[in-house]
């Protein structure tokens, strides 16, 4: 088990965001601070998955691993997320269907995207393995599959020349804007949720990134200096969130994916606003650490195992949208769902890390 | 009016009317017209086909499926459609998006956009509709709002359904709150020319009485009343069709399922109504105002506004 670290401190702050505002109308969704910038904590989750393979895919000294390796590595991964997904889709699915069940209201069904898989169950079914069927809040880790599945070919580029694969990255994004590209949903009409042709850029910033910044720290000394800047986009993202200002995606020019305010497609206002957040916190961890104490340890905890607390986090966070609605919310309820919630996220790092710890957990020990 | 509008409308009253007639034993004595604005004779007034239910209570609207039959007043409200009446005037398809929801029910043999789309082109001969559907995955609120707003920019349809307030239900978001964001967005698709129908959330037995709910309900028809967009009432029309079908056959789901069930087949057919019919509303400033017929059954008068329907007694 590592030392807490800025990576896996950020990423479980990320999960506790995704966590938090996959409950919405919770009444700490307003303390996230998704709610105060034009992107969020996907955002963050996507570039640190990709600064991990940085880290990954190279030995102790920095030197690459075998090319082949490395691949092997993120096929291995990329088959990690997408039996997750599997798994956490039938749980969620179930959990739904279960719950309409119990309280015999149907209306449950049309939960976010689930009424499609429960009036076509045979289409969808289908859907749900090709990972085109997606549900609300369960679709990032199909975004992760596509986007670690298609990694290698952007590290193997990157070992040869970084630049040229930031620039075919950058290129897919740049085309996928302007002729809107996008995987097909399937049953259904429209897009993923999240455009791997677009997302792919935030994970190869992230992969580069962790490159530069452990190779040349003239450039961390030069991006220090760049932190007035992050403030600068910073307030200017927490003033267009407050008072949702943003462009109307109706009277943008062409390309209007350049101009719009559009999650699903990462458009250049999203990502501007990230790398500004990046710029202006990127020295925090430094200053936080030693002050927060054991909430440094539950955060980096939640980090070092983000695939399993984040498939938990989903299910959680369904679950307590439905007793929100059963019992008509309240803060009360809210701080109960939330706080066990945060509980049980802590209990699933540790349990995966004592599982790991102890290789055959059923067995009596010696 | 231009004529060929006109003649689009014309086209549209004659085949509800011969629909009418068929789905009639007895001829309709239904469509009478009066003059618009411009003085063409179009047609200005719809009359419910004249067929009186057993209980004596408004008529059934027999144009459509037997078991999808709701009276008028508790499954629409109809206003002017400017959109899609210019597209029909234009001669160029209209676009639709539907978003919100694109089930059309357990095993159906097709799903809601394509049965929306059949429905739509069957009751406006010669005009080509072209459905897109799209899911809300997770937006609630203002946040829906914005991805919907997307969502036009991305299609640029002529009309927009949207089915709206069953995520906001679930997340129990504040009625008042919920009723800012859907008035902010109808007047955002509405100031871009574009026409919105509203779709409200399923009447289900277990949230009859759910206060929260039935407000939500309630602020859905609201919106839909102030900012002058055709409503098709889910919840009463499924209200309706929940007091009729209660004859309890063996069934694993329970009876609110099998109801849900209806709604959701009967879901394309409704909106289909009240597209149609809305585009049979005269042009604001013509001098035939609309003729409101209050509803006679005082329960749907608590539960739904007085329907702008013209409506004529069946009876």
């Amino acid at each position: 088990m590592r030392e807490p670290n800025a990576i896996d401190f950020w990423r479980g702050l990320a999960l506790v965001t995704i966590f938090i505002n996959h409950i919405p109308g919770n009444t700490f969704e307003r303390y996230t601070y998704s709610q105060y910038g034009i992107s969020d904590a996907a955002e963050l989750f996507v570039f640190l998955a990709g600064w991990s393979i940085g880290i990954a895919t190279r030995g102790r000294d920095g030197r690459p691993e075998p090319r082949l390796k490395t691949v092997l590595r993120l096929l291995s991964r990329t088959i990690e997320v997408y039996r997750a997904q599997i798994t956490i889709m039938a749980l969620a699915l179930a959990i739904i269907a279960g719950t309409a069940l119990v309280l015999d209201n149907p209306l449950l069904l049309e939960w976010h995207n689930a009424g499609g898989f429960f009036a076509d169950p045979i289409q969808s079914m289908v859907g749900v393995v090709l990972l085109t069927h997606q549900l609300g809040f369960f679709n990032i880790l199909p975004l992760y599959v596509v986007l670690i599945g298609i990694a290698p070919v952007f590290v193997l580029v990157a070992r040869v020349s970084r630049l040229a694969a930031l620039a075919l990255s950058f290129g897919l994004y740049a085309a996928s804007l302007v002729f809107e590209w996008n995987l097909p949903s399937w049953p259904g009409e429209g897009g993923w949720f999240f455009d791997p042709l677009c997302w792919q850029l935030l994970l190869v910033l992230g992969f580069v990134g962790e490159d530069l910044n452990r190779r040349s720290p003239g450039l961390r000394a030069k991006s220090k200096r760049l932190v007035p800047l992050g403030i600068a986009i910073v307030a200017t993202g927490v003033v267009l969130a407050v008072f949702e200002i943003r462009p109307d995606p109706l009277l943008v020019p062409e390309p209007r994916l350049f101009f719009a305010f559009d999650k699903t497609y990462l458009t250049p206002a999203r990502l501007i606003h990230f790398l500004g957040v990046l710029l202006a916190f990127q020295t925090l961890y430094a200053v936080l650490a030693p002050r927060l104490g054991p909430v440094t340890g539950y955060l980096a905890g939640l980090g070092r195992n983000s695939l399993a607390v984040f498939s938990i986090g989903s299910l959680l966070s369904l679950a307590a949208q439905l007793v929100r609605f059963r019992t008509g919310g309240g803060v009360f309820v809210d701080i109960s769902v939330v706080g066990s919630g945060l509980i049980a996220l802590g209990f699933t790092a540790w349990f995966v890390e004592w599982r790991s710890r102890k290789p055959r957990p059923s067995s009596p020990q010696a | 009016m231009a004529l060929p509008q006109a003649a689009a409308l014309l086209a549209a009253s004659l085949t509800l009317a011969v629909s009418a007639a068929a789905a009639l034993a007895d001829p309709p004595a239904a469509a009478s017209r009066g003059p618009v604005s411009s003085g063409l004779t179009g047609p200005a007034t719809v009359v419910s086909p004249p067929k009186t239910t057993p209980s004596g209570s408004e008529a059934l609207d027999v144009s459509l499926s037997p078991e999808c039959r709701v009276p008028g007043s508790k499954l629409y409200t109809l206003a002017r459609l400017g959109a899609v009446k210019l597209a029909l005037k234009e001669k160029r398809p209209v676009r639709v998006l539907t978003v919100g929801g694109s089930s059309a029910g357990l095993g159906a043999s097709a799903t809601y956009p394509v049965k929306l789309e059949t429905a739509l082109e069957r009751s406006l001969p010669n005009v080509d509709v072209v459905v897109e559907s799209r899911g809300m995955q997770g937006e609630i609120a203002s946040g829906a709002a914005e991805r919907l707003r997307n969502m036009v920019a991305e299609l640029e349809p002529d009309l927009v359904i949207w089915q709206v307030g069953t995520h906001d239900a679930l997340a129990r978001v504040d009625a008042d709150v919920f009723a800012t964001a859907l008035a902010e967005t109808v007047q955002w698709i509405k100031g871009h020319e574009i026409d919105v129908v509203l779709v409200n959330p399923v009447y289900t037995a277990s949230l009859a009485d759910d206060e929260y709910y039935t407000s939500l309900v309630r602020k859905v028809q609201e919106v839909a009343e102030h900012e002058g967009v055709p409503l098709v009432q889910r919840y009463e029309a499924m209200r309706y069709l929940s007091g009729l079908s209660q004859k309890g056959e063996g069934h694993l789901l329970g009876s609110q399922f099998r109801l849900n069930e209806l709604g959701l087949r009967c879901m394309a057919e409704h909106v289909t109504r009240a597209i149609t019919l809305s585009l049979l509303q005269a042009d604001p400033g013509a001098p035939l105002a609309p003729v409101i017929v209050p509803p006679r059954d005082a329960a749907a008068k608590a539960a739904s506004p007085p329907p702008s329907i013209l409506v004529r007694p069946g009876d």
